[in-house]
């Protein structure tokens, strides 16, 4: 349940970030709590690769976008709502709505991926968007562990070569285009 | 070792040339004896045998592999013919990464592998110059992702029946913000570079992409189909409105091309929705029609667009033509295919198809003027366009045969 939390903490931190600290904890937070989810799934090697890849993007947002925590900056109130109701919202439906085992790991993945896209939709920088997107890539090679056959390591040496990929992006120009 | 190869290949013919860039010559011999072997290794693919030489389980389907000889074919043809002003390495160079990425997708075992391999392909076009911003570009390919990737979670969650058919809803509302149609248009820059704009999207990738997700999504949520169907001939129904009373009301030339690509997925759309083979064959050969004709003409229509320069001669009038479906092109045979399946699903939605066939009439006759006077290379390659799609439209059976239907 706290590898849970901590992916959703991480997106928390994602959705409501603007500096390069803000970003990176937050991704950090979320590549820990996906680890440990994929890892308790038994998927050692690929807790591996979601680790490398989480911690390299991690790393390298430390390095690049605005400088500081930026967390809540002025006007983030709508943010902040969407981030508590995508959360309570992810809750509901994969303890209650969708049954059987491995409600962590639904509420990890759908927390995630909901919290990710309403970012990419908002008004948002070139740094947070590559933020966004290795958390994505992560999120989407975890909850191919729903399946009921076991998705292998593919999906998840897939995603961590796209977080290290993406944290090599440069974007040229003042707002990348 | 083929699909590894289909894959790998165009991948580092594309590397090739980017890194080679410097020296235009070396990067376009390297980046075509690269792609020409990718294409290779696609053509002798055997469809649905799977290869697992990297750990990991490839096969095509047999449309999957037709889309993608198609697409190379295209490939080869904007740039052996590319317009005078185009660098053929850099298109080479992006016309491979393409590639790549649609031979991956058409390989993927799982539905997860292609939601990434999209995401990847996005970053990838977006990181590059362009007139929209970073963000733009990967907002609509970004929200298909999560779409995608939230749909298949729903699919595979235990609970009540509404999960799988909600779960159908959001495989084709985020294979239709994929491809940027109707109602996810992505934002369109007319005077942007072809590679980085939306139309790579709808006129390149597209096809595989669409075949792709939905074979997949149908083993994901197989008792859904009937959803399926009427969600596609929906969503195809509305495109085909929009997109061709668009593509004739817009203002600007090159939003008339991008809305007509729209209309045509309209058509495809509709032709993926029914169930009957028909229909399947009706989608294949307008995705055909997209992939070997409307995408090139596109691009040997941008100088014109750009000088302003629109032209009434024979060949506009042919080309016009072959852009509205009429006989003997290829977009006869699937408007006809369309009807006959859509006649053997529901007849009034025949009907509609039919009378919806018209709006193709008054936007192709201005998408065929907008060619303007094509002369050298460019005259040469509506040539070759229009008679593969003649050739296509005549004979269909070996095209057919070709994806297995």
């Amino acid at each position: 349940m706290a590898a849970a939390f901590a992916t959703w903490l991480g997106a928390f931190f994602i959705v409501l970030s603007e500096g390069r600290r803000g970003l990176a904890l937050g991704l950090a937070l979320t590549t820990i709590g996906f680890t440990v989810l994929v890892w308790i799934g038994g998927e050692q090697l690929a807790a591996g690769a979601v680790l490398l890849g989480g911690a390299v993007a991690s790393i390298q947002r430390l390095r690049r976008g605005r400088e500081g925590w930026g967390v809540m900056p002025p006007g983030s109130t709508s943010r902040l709502v969407l981030a508590i109701g995508a959360g309570l919202l992810a809750l509901w439906i994969s303890t209650s709505v969708m049954t059987g085992p491995g409600a962590t790991l639904r509420f990890a993945v759908l927390t995630s991926l909901a919290m990710m896209g309403a970012r990419a939709l908002s008004d948002i920088q070139p740094a947070a968007v590559l933020t966004v997107v290795a958390a994505l890539a992560l999120s989407v090679a975890v909850a191919s562990g729903m399946a009921d056959t076991g998705p292998g390591p593919s999906p998840y040496f897939a995603a961590g070569l796209i977080a290290l990929g993406v944290s090599a992006v440069r974007v040229s120009g003042s707002d990348g285009a | 070792m083929a699909p590894e190869l289909a894959i790998g290949l165009p991948a580092a013919g594309s590397l090739c040339a980017a890194a080679l860039r410097a020296r235009p010559k070396a990067a376009f011999a390297t980046a075509a004896v690269l792609g020409l072997g990718g294409v290779a290794a696609m053509t002798l693919s055997i469809p649905g045998r799977a290869s697992a030489q990297l750990g990991i389980s490839l096969a095509m389907s047999a449309e999957s592999r037709s889309l993608l000889i198609a697409a190379a074919a295209a490939l080869a043809l904007v740039v052996a013919l590319a317009p005078v002003l185009v660098e053929r390495a850099t298109l080479l160079a992006w016309g491979l990464a393409g590639l790549a990425g649609m031979a991956a997708i058409a390989a993927a075992p799982s539905l997860d592998l292609i939601i990434l391999v999209v995401l990847a392909l996005a970053v990838l076009q977006a990181a590059s110059a362009g007139s929209r911003p970073f963000a733009t570009r990967l907002r609509g390919p970004v929200f298909a992702v999560v779409v995608l990737a939230l749909a298949a979670a729903s699919a595979r969650g235990d609970g009540p029946p509404i999960l799988s058919r909600l779960a159908a809803v959001g495989l084709v509302a985020g294979l239709s913000a994929a491809l940027g149609t109707m109602p996810y248009i992505h934002r369109f820059e007319p005077e942007e570079r072809t590679a980085t704009s939306p139309i790579p999207w709808m006129g390149f990738i597209g096809p595989v992409l669409a075949l792709a997700v939905l074979a997949r999504a149908r083993d994901l949520v197989p008792s859904e189909g009937a959803v399926f169907g009427a969600l596609m001939i929906g969503l195809g129904l509305l495109n085909m409105l929009w997109g061709s009373l668009a593509s004739w009301r817009t203002e600007g030339g090159a939003s008339a091309w991008h809305y007509s690509f729209m209309a045509d997925w309209g058509l495809a759309l509709c032709g993926l929705g029914l169930a009957v083979v028909d229909g399947q064959r009706a989608a294949l050969l307008v995705l055909y029609g997209i992939l070997l004709s409307r995408l090139p003409l596109y691009l040997w229509s941008r100088q014109s667009l750009r000088e302003k320069r629109p032209n009434d001669r024979p060949i506009n009038l042919l080309a016009a033509a072959m852009l509205a479906g009429s006989a003997p092109f290829a977009g006869f045979a699937a408007r006809v295919l369309l009807l006959r399946g859509a006649t053997q699903v529901y007849w009034p939605l025949a009907l509609v198809i039919g009378l919806g066939l018209l709006l193709w009439l008054a936007p192709s006759l201005r998408l065929g003027r907008s060619l303007g006077l094509p002369r050298g290379r460019q005259a040469w390659g509506v040539g070759v366009a229009l008679t593969l799609n003649v050739v296509i439209g005549l004979y269909p059976q070996p095209f057919l045969l070709l994806a297995g239907l």
